[in-house]
């Protein structure tokens, strides 16, 4: 089936399961990176610019540009890709448009299963681009291998959710629409917010309107760590103990209810602070449900 | 979420014409009425459009034309269409047409012609009504 078809489905999530248990792993992982920022900040031009020095190395890539849905009729306006113009001969491109539920501007729930599967076909660098909100942005920064986060000059508002905490969660932070002045002054505002910040994002200035700083751009993506490759075995690990401890839980619940009952007493007596009787009931479950091994 | 899913197209403009104004209001028009719009651009050549809705997985595919190029760009993009298996997608056409060219529109593929001044209520109609019959 085609792949476009696919994707289709998945943004339904219809036959998901399916989908995504008959992919083959990709011999390489791809690069994904999220570009975010506030809307007209220019992240569907940049992504366009970005096509030409990506597919200039050999490499293919595809974009998943997400716009936020009509909150009063629930259609979409999607016009990021004529933002975007490629050759449409060209299948080592593949540009879809995607409407993301309304609420924070967050991203599709099914964003990361369109991923694998781009990941599985496979395309080696995967662009995603999300109109930022502090709340979409670090779920799809857990989606992303590289957060690039752009700002432009004269806008007030990109800096107060760099304060809510965006520019802490950035891998790069793009200075964008460079040909325009204050340019300077932007960047001086980033670099002394980031001075009270404990990481320190690459800070690179980019015009897509006048083609500088794209290949510099695309190099700093680059040195990025893959950070999916670093933080899912651990993840998939903490996510597979919390499911077992649900279990567990579950059936403590059911079976052996007064245990329970004695350390919720003692934490509302004060006899245990928080943590002491999360550990606790984690003691107990272990204790109770240990299967041998 | 709740119901059928969305209908999905994509507005394209092809030719030379520079002027989006149209375009623009029918593709707010259709959001508004609930689809989702890919809004392509102008100056769009009928290969790329074909890609668009191949890449998009559209129900159907909006095209304006003001520029009289009608009688090529139409035919070549269904042509195009089926030799990419798309034959399924429905393609409306907007703009100035003249009304003698709209059946031999019609007779080559088009669903439908709307004409400049055409109530948008009528095309949300249209698209509502046809959508999912034309996939079979
Ligand atoms: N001056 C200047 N304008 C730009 C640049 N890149 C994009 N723009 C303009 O910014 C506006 C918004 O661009 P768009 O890519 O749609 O932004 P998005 O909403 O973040 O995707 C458009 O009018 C672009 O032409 C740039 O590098 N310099
Ligand atoms: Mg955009």
């Amino acid at each position: 089936m085609a792949l476009a078809r696919l994707l289709t489905f998945l943004g339904r999530e219809q036959h998901s399961e399916e989908i995504l248990r008959r992919l083959t792993p990709p011999a390489r992982p791809a690069r994904v990176v999220a570009v975010t920022g506030s809307a007209g900040v220019g992240k569907s031009t940049l992504i366009g610019k970005m096509l030409e020095v990506i597919r200039g190395q050999g490499e293919s890539v595809a974009v998943l540009a997400c716009d936020p849905q009509s909150p009063l009729s629930g259609g979409a306006l999607l016009g990021d890709r004529f933002r975007m113009p490629t050759n449409p001969q060209d299948a080592g491109v593949l540009i879809r448009s995607l409407s993301t539920p309304g609420g924070h501007g967050a991203i599709t729930e099914s964003l990361g299963a369109m991923i694998r599967l781009l990941e599985a076909f496979p395309f080696d660098v995967v662009l995603i681009e999300t109109v930022g909100a502090g709340q979409g942005d670090t779920t799809v920064r857990d989606l992303a291998d590289v957060l690039v986060l752009l700002v432009q000059p004269e806008t007030g508002d990109d800096l107060q959710w760099e304060k809510a905490g965006v520019l802490e969660v950035a891998d790069v932070v793009v200075i964008h629409k460079a040909d325009l002045p204050g340019a300077d002054r932007v960047e001086a505002q980033v670099r002394s917010m980031l001075t009270l910040s404990q990481r320190a994002p690459a800070i690179v200035r980019v015009s897509a309107r006048a083609t500088e700083g794209l290949a510099t751009l695309w190099q700093t993506i680059k040195q990025c760590p893959l950070r999916r490759l670093a933080a899912e075995p651990t993840q998939g690990l903490l996510k597979l103990a919390q499911q077992t401890l649900q279990t567990w839980f579950t059936q403590a619940q059911r079976t052996q209810s007064a245990a329970l009952q004695a350390i919720l007493e003692r934490w509302e007596r004060g006899e245990l602070s928080a943590s002491e009787t999360g550990a606790a009931v984690c003691r107990f479950l272990v204790e109770s449900s240990h299967p041998r091994s | 979420m709740t119901g059928a899913p969305p209908v999905r197209i994509v507005l394209a403009k092809v030719g030379l014409d520079g002027h989006d104004r149209g375009i623009k209001v029918v593709a707010r028009a259709l959001r508004d009425a609930g689809m989702e719009v890919i809004y392509a651009g102008l100056w769009q050549t009928p290969e790329a459009v074909v890609r668009t809705i191949a890449d998009e997985d559209a129900d159907w595919l909006g095209l304006s034309l003001l520029s009289g190029a009608h009688m090529t760009l139409v035919p070549r993009v269904l042509q195009l269409l089926r030799e990419a298996g798309l034959a399924h997608v429905g393609v409306l056409v907007g703009g100035i047409i003249p009304e003698a060219d709209i059946p031999r529109l019609v007779e080559m593929g088009v669903a439908r012609v709307f004409g400049p001044g055409t109530p948008l209520d009528e095309i949300v109609h249209f698209l509502r009504e046809h959508t999912g019959v034309a996939d079979g």
